[in-house]
Parts: C-alpha cells; structure tokens; sequence
C-alpha cells in the first residue's frame, strides 16, 4: 500500500483534486506548488473544504446549516470535541459551562492590558493578554502535555473574553460586566459597546464566527500546528497564530475593506471607484481567494446579514454602497476568476456591531480559535516534528580572511 | 528560503514534512551525512574559532563577512538598543513567578511589541531596521526574566561589553571570567542558525502573510519552547544531573539501552553522524567543568556519549548540540529552566535572516490538509 503512493503522483495542484481520502499512507508523492499549495501536510476530521465548489463542511455538516441553526458555542464543541449538542446533551453542557466560565480574567492581565497605551493595535494587546494568562494558567512545573483538552477549550472563552477587555479599553470604558449565563457573543458584545446587545446583533456575531471558525490550514492554524508539533504549551501555540493573524495578506484584509467602503461617496459612482482601483494596478479588497477561483457560498449569508443589521441600525448606504461595489467588481473580476471572499460583508458587519477597523481582526481571532484548536488538538495524537529543508544555493564552502585552516 | 524560488514538484515526503524542499536559501548548509554546517559558505569551526557573535550575525544577515568599519557600525547599532521599554520590565511584576521562564519572557516580549517602533510599517526597509533591535532587546529581557526567577531586578547594560558578554553580566549581575565569556559566544555562534527547523520555519510562515518581524520571531520562540526542540537541552541535563559518576551512567545507559530508550540530547531529523556543533563545543564544556572542579560531570558526559553512540551510531543516533550546552550553561551560574534561552537569543539570528530572504517575492506559505473524516451527514 506505501508503495502505490511512492509512484503514483497526486495531481494536488489539479482543480479537480478534491482533498479527500480513506487514509494517508505515509509517505506521499505530490506535487508542490507557490507557498506550498499542493503538499499536504496533515489528515483533518474537522473540516473540509472542497476545492471545485468552495463549500465548507465542520464534521461533514455544511457550514451554511450550522450558521442557520446553531449558536458559535455549538459550532465549538461539534469541532473540538466531534459531537453536536443534542447527541451528548450533559457533555454538551459541561463543555459550555468550562468555556463560559473560562472568562474570568485574574486582575494582573486586566491590569497588564490597562498598563497599555489604548492606542496600540489591539491585536497586539490580545496577544500580550493571552500570553500573560498563559503564565497564570501554567506553573513551570506542568506537564505540558497533559489535561490539554480543558486547557485549550478555555482558550477560545479566554480569548473572547481578552477580546472583550481590549475593546472597552480602546474606547475608555471599564471592564465589560456579564453573567455567567452569558454566551461568549453576548458578553464580547458588551465589551463593544458597554450595553447588553439585542438578541438579532448577538445572532450575527455567533453567526460571523461559525462562518470563521475553521479554514483548513490558514496562516494562524498552520502556525500553530508547526509549534504545537515542537510540544509547545497551548499558550505558545495560540501566541504563535495569533502573531500570523493580521499581515496583511491575512486578518488584516477586513481594514483594508473598510477603507475602501468609506471612500465610496454614493453607490451610483461604485463603477468609477472600481474602475479606478484596478487602472491602479490595486487589488479590490474583500476580492479573491487563493484556495478556489468560484464564489465563496458563506458569503451569501453574510450578504444578507448584512441587509438586515444595515436596516436595523437605519443604515442603509452601508449596505446599498458594499452591494454596488460588488457588483461592479463582480463584472470586471469574475472573467478573471476572481470573485468576492467573506471578508468584503464581514467587515461592514463588525463596524455596524462597534467595532472599529483595527478591532476587527480581535473579533475574526475569537471564532478562528475554535477551528484552530480542534485541528492542533486532533493533530497531537500523530504529530511529528515539522521540519522541512531548503535546498543550498549559497556561495561555495571558503574561509575566515587570516584563519590558518578550517 | 528564498521567495520567489520554485519547490522541485513533485516529490515524495513523510508526515512532519520531513524530506520536502520548500526552496532554494543561501544562508546556510548542513550536510547530514558527513556533519558539516556553514553560514554562508564558512565552517561554523572557522567562526567559533575566528569570528564574534557580533560579526557572525551581521554575516548570516547581510550574507558577507563585514569590513572593520560595518562591523563597527552594527556593534554600535546593537549597543543602541540595549534599553527595551520599562514596561516590558515591568509586566515580569503581572505573571506569577512560577509560570516557566519561557513564558514570562514571551509576556514581555509580547509587552514590547506594544511598544515597537513604526510597528505597522512593514515595507521591505523597515523590516532590515528590525534586526538588531530584536538582537538586543531580547537579550536584555531574557536576562532580566533569568533573575526574576530569584527574585533579583534587572541589571543597567554594561556599554563596555560585547553582545555575550554583557548578556552574562546582566544575567549573572558580574563580569564572569574571559574563558566563561569565550565558551558562551562560542555556544551562540554554533546555535546561530540552522536551516529550516521547526522553528525557523514557523517564523517563515508568519512572516509570509505580510506581518513584521517581531511577530515572526514570537512564533519561532513558541516552537523552540516546546519539549521536541529547545526545551530538550534542559532534559539532556537532567538526566545527566541524575548520575553521581560515570560508571553508574555507563550502568543505567546500558540497560535504558536494552528497554529502547529514547535519550533528550541524542539524535537528529537532520544528522546521521556526529553534530558538528557537538564537536565544537566539547572542548569549551571539558575546559569549564574541570576549571569548576565538576570534572566527574564531563565523564559522565562522554560515557553516555560512547554508550549511546556505539549502539546506536549505526542507526543515525549521535549526541546532538542539546546534549552539551547545559554542561556549559549550568557553571556559568544560568538555571536549568532557562538553559533555552541562549539557545533562542542566537538562533533567532537564523530565523531573521531566513525572514529576510524570503520576504522580497515570497507568496503566503499555506498547505493543505486531506479530509479523512465521514461522508456528508447532513
């Protein structure tokens, strides 16, 4: 059985390759592309995203159904832990209470993040404040590998509630105050804004958040993987993949969306901003995707998402100015097979939840966590030592000026 | 690795990656086989001998030996930079000390990002500002997080003192001996770089989507804590630690032997032979442990050495640079929880440079995972 894979190419950079298998035997034949596309560099139960079609899959559910159906906290506990709520109804609850109760900040990490300038990109306060808790959480005395299940599921609690304290300290607010029978949405919301949301906002942000939480190896995900395969503590790995969470070319895209919408005057002139972006030789933001050269189905939900929180806030120019842009880059870009990502609606929906640009990537970070947590958990059973080569093209082998020999 | 370069396809690889080309780099060479190790084409045993820290991280940079005059320049730009931000110093008073040294330097490495220069320029010059800064800084605040662990403050940098040097002495809180100082930069020099190894490579994956360099050394200074990576000098040493003499290692060595034992220190994805760095350093571990009346310690040493690599040497197995770094560390006065942190303060030097490299054309770095779950349940 290795050997048929020894002389048998995958054809991985084939559109039609679909990324599914019954098993992997090691070792593979692949081909190997820009960024390492192509190679596969880990087997998931979680998640899977098909290539020819762009749809996503948590545990063989369409993501689209569990965004309809199902709260962020349900979504977490079907990717974590690989069973839905209602078959394992006691397991359900016990794991949303620890992710619930995971929020309660130790006043050192709250004081560590107010010590901080409010101005500072948020997304490097989220990261001191994680890697303070991680040095509460775990003595130097830890078994780093052991218990790792809670310890990670609180991460994701943690990390909304980080997330929570860094926007009310951005606008000079104290803490946000919330119950224990408060969802992670609920409470993150109240850290944007200082007052209890309505029930349809908390919606979208869970909504936002199941459409997030697992992308295959993104940046973040695959970062985390390539330390949690050292044995890295979970605070290591999560320091780790939120470092790789906002270059540009990742979470920081949603900014750069935002900016994008607000230099649009009317809708009736979104062809001529189109137009001139790309006469710039500028990318569209919020367009195109590396992974697939179709329309991501998540966005259509967010699409109207969108719509309706627009109306809800009687902001409706919000949503007719994204609507006109997209259409107007549709028609240039689609030719191209470059077509809208889910960053063009979720941006706009951050900002009309209170969130400013640069707070926007904190909020992808809660939902992301979840998908990023169930892959490096799932990878810790067979993991290996990541570590693969480069080929030498350097000067030839010479010595120190004034060295007698080397 | 250098961006713009092209991965052979196809090719056949093993889980961890192991065996795949991810490109082409002109930093360094490690031959597995006949253990040999150059930066930019000079043995690491002709600059351990030759060269300084300071020289040999300008040239695994800048990829040149550096004139008398650029040397003088980026001392003095390192120098610059001893003094990181007070508040970096001051988060070591928000973590409980018994968080693991690691850690507690991460916190403040995480504290000083927050407080970086022009942190959102990331534009190709300002990343080459970050070097030396990060050199420096780190070294300042991995010193001070070393003494927090006995409750001791933080030590002014000493401006007279070479990077090593004034390391030990913020560390240590006095200026050790010249052999000490001498043994230590040839420790970072050795450790300054080393291809793709897990760390590295994290760092390369979150530089590759755009963000600055720091955040690429705080992913690479994750992977290196882990147990598989830095942290397995420190268990080399414990269980050297463990043995009185070297007949009672030679004794336990041989019967671990029997039960298929996996030692910390010894063996390497990348070496099938001796490490070269193992070879460079014994001399320096021999001379301070004997200079410290720990001569029992170096027997120990190599009769774990000799036991293991007669056994297992036909399969691959070696002492590794883990294996010999704590014998050096512990009588200079570091702790053994911290034994990782010189380690991480050199070889982040690699992780920059690799960064570096890959930065001008180099696409985002995203692989992919096959789905081997069930079929659609819905």
């Amino acid at each position: 059985m290795r050997y048929k894979y020894l002389v048998t190419t995958l054809p991985t950079l084939s559109p039609s390759f679909d990324w599914r298998a019954e098993r992997i035997d090691w070792p593979v034949r692949t081909e190997v592309g820009r960024g390492l596309s192509g190679v596969i560099a880990t087997t998931t139960e979680v998640m899977w995203l098909d290539p020819a079609s762009a749809n996503l899959t948590y545990r063989g559910i369409p993501v689209e159904t569990l965004a309809t159906d199902n709260s962020f906290e349900e979504v977490a506990s079907l990717l974590i832990t690989g069973s839905m709520p209602e078959s394992d109804p006691p397991g359900y609850s016990a794991f949303r209470d620890q992710l619930r109760s995971s929020r309660t900040l130790p006043s050192d990490v709250i004081g560590l993040i107010r010590d901080l300038d409010p101005k500072t990109h948020p997304t490097r306060l989220l990261r001191a404040g994680i890697s303070a808790l991680g040095c509460h959480e775990l003595s130097v005395d830890d078994d780093l590998s052991g218990d790792r299940h809670w310890r990670e599921l609180r991460i994701v609690g943690q990390v909304a509630a980080l997330v929570g304290e860094v926007a009310a300290h951005r606008a000079g607010r104290a803490s946000p105050v919330f119950g224990p029978s408060d969802s992670l949405a609920e409470s993150v919301l109240i850290g944007l804004d200082g007052h209890r949301p309505d029930p349809a906002d908390t919606r979208v942000l869970d909504l936002l958040w199941v459409l997030y939480a697992a992308h295959g190896l993104d940046a973040p995900t695959f970062t985390s993987m390539v330390v949690a395969s050292c044995l890295a503590d979970p605070y290591f790995n999560v320091v780790a993949g939120l470092s790789a969470l906002r270059g540009p070319r990742q979470g920081g895209a949603s900014e750069a969306v935002l900016d994008q919408l607000s230099s649009l005057d009317r809708p009736s002139s979104a062809d001529r901003l189109v137009r001139r972006i790309i006469a710039g030789g500028e990318p569209i933001a919020g367009f195109g995707h590396r992974s697939y050269r179709m329309p991501d189905p998540r966005v259509a939900v967010l699409r109207r998402e969108l719509a309706g929180l627009a109306e809800r806030r009687a902001r409706p120019e919000i949503f007719a100015s994204a609507r006109a842009i997209e259409i107007a880059a549709e028609a240039a870009l689609a030719p191209r097979g470059i077509h809208v990502n889910i960053n063009f609606y979720a941006a706009p929906i951050f900002h009309l939840l209170g969130a400013d640009a640069a707070l926007g990537p904190c909020l992808f970070a809660v939902g992301r966590t979840a998908g990023l947590v169930a892959l490096v958990r799932e990878a810790m059973d067979t993991i290996r030592l990541v570590r693969p080569l480069s080929r030498y093209v350097g000067p030839p082998e010479r010595t120190l000026p004034g060295s007698g020999s080397a | 690795m250098i961006g713009g370069s092209q991965a052979p396809s196809p090719q056949t690889y093993a889980r961890g990656l192991e065996g795949l080309i991810t490109g082409d780099t002109r930093i360094s060479d490690i031959d597995g086989l006949t253990g040999r190790l150059t930066y930019r084409g000079y043995s690491i045993a002709d600059l351990e001998a030759n060269s300084s820290f300071e020289a040999v991280s300008y040239l695994i940079l800048q990829g040149e030996v550096p004139t008398a005059a650029q040397l003088e320049d980026w001392q003095s730009e390192l120098r610059r930079w001893r003094r990181p931000p007070r508040a970096a110093f001051d988060s070591l008073a928000r973590v409980p000390r018994r968080a693991h040294p690691l850690a507690q330097y991460r916190t403040m490495l995480t504290v000083a990002a927050c407080h970086t220069p022009e942190p959102e320029n990331t534009t190709l010059d300002a990343q080459w500002r970050r070097p030396a800064r990060i050199l420096s800084w780190t070294s300042a605040l991995a010193a001070a997080a070393i003494r927090h662990l006995d409750g001791l403050d933080a030590v002014e940098p000493n401006d007279e003192l070479g990077f090593a040097a004034n390391f030990l002495y913020q560390t240590l809180g006095v200026i050790p001996p010249d052999d000490e100082i001498r043994a230590f930069e040839a420790s970072l020099i050795v450790q300054a770089e080393h291809g793709l190894h897990a760390a590295a490579f994290a760092a390369l994956v979150v530089i590759s989507t755009g963000a600055d360099l720091g955040s690429a050394v705080l992913a690479g200074m994750g992977a290196l804590s882990g147990a598989r990576h830095g942290g397995a000098n420190q268990l080399a040493f414990e269980m050297m630690a463990g043995f009185e003499n070297a007949d009672q290692a030679r004794t336990w060595t041989r019967a671990a032997l029997g039960r298929g034992h996996r030692f910390p220190g010894f063996g390497h994805r990348v070496y099938k032979c001796p490490d070269p760095r193992v070879r460079a350093l014994e001399p320096h571990a021999e001379r301070i442990l004997r200079s410290h009346g720990l001569e029992h310690r170096w027997e120990i040493y190599t009769a774990l050495r000799d036991e293991i690599e007669s056994a297992l040497g036909p399969k691959g197995i070696y002492a590794n640079v883990d294996s010999i770094t704590g014998l050096l560390y512990h009588p200079m006065g570091l702790p053994v929880s911290a034994f990782p942190i010189p380690f991480c303060l050199a070889i982040q030097t690699g992780w920059m440079a690799h960064c570096l490299e890959y930065l001008p054309d180099g696409p985002m770095i995203e692989p992919g995972a096959v789905y081997v779950g069930s079929a659609d349940s819905s």
